[in-house]
């Protein structure tokens, strides 16, 4: 059940805060320097960075549960083991992806 | 609604009243976005900067412009999708679930013409030049 809320909680996050944040994004790059530099400053102050961290971890999640789902719309992956597995699964992995992804922009790119 | 056949009881049941091309679709648009945000992150992930020239000038390429135009539909399809899911399954009254799903069909239109928008006038006019 947990693994089904998150997936919906992470879906209306990536929907309303990851899609206007993406096409703010690309207009303030068609808008020219100035309002790029202004996305910027949003962009790269603390509350932009939680705002993209999060973004990161929804994306993982609700693409890794997003996943779980085309399995089990295959009909596969019913039985209760199995299907524990994978709801931890899911978890587990889109908090590992996103700690891999933000400690290698750390490394690299600071 | 039908009263006969198990099939007949499914048709016109359930909140929405219809669902497999939506139910199709999602899957669809699901796949696109796999495929279209992963390419999105990992590409972002490699630029040697987010800067105004190096990001303008990454996207006004046709090879990026395009993807990402594609990205866009996928991805506002796939929410407006989504979310109608979720309005239909909290909101219960219909005059209010109507208006609510126009709003979003206006969110989802108005988003992806905005954002395709934007990536057409960087590819045409050159990116940062």
């Amino acid at each position: 059940m947990a693994v089904s809320i998150a997936h919906r909680v992470a879906g209306d996050g990536l929907a309303i805060v990851g899609a206007m944040a993406l096409v703010w994004w690309l207009v303030a790059a068609a808008s020219g320097p100035g309002h790029y530099a202004y996305f910027q400053s949003w962009a790269g102050s603390p509350l932009g960075y939680i705002v993209m961290i999060g973004l990161t971890w929804a994306f993982f999640q609700h693409l890794f549960s997003g996943l779980r789902h085309l399995v089990l719309d295959i009909g596969a992956g019913y039985e209760l083991k199995t299907n524990r597995t994978f709801s931890i699964l899911v978890f587990v992995l889109a908090i590992a992806v996103t700690a891999a992804i933000w400690c290698w922009l750390l490394v690299e790119k600071l | 609604m039908g009263n006969g056949t198990p099939i007949g009881r499914v048709r016109g049941l359930g909140s929405a009243k219809t669902g497999v091309h939506h139910w199709v679709l999602q899957r669809f648009t699901a796949v696109g976005n796999l495929l279209l945000v992963l390419w999105l992150i990992f590409s972002i992930l490699q630029m040697p900067g987010l800067d105004y020239v190096s990001v303008t000038s990454w996207i006004a390429q046709p090879l990026v412009a395009v993807p990402m135009m594609l990205m866009l539909v996928s991805i506002f399809w796939h929410l407006k999708l989504g979310l109608q899911v979720l309005i239909e399954d909290y909101i219960h009254e219909d005059g209010l679930k109507f208006a609510v799903v126009m709003l979003l069909n206006f969110y989802a239109l108005g988003g992806a013409a905005l954002g395709i928008f934007a990536i057409a006038k960087i590819a045409f006019t050159g990116g940062a030049a």
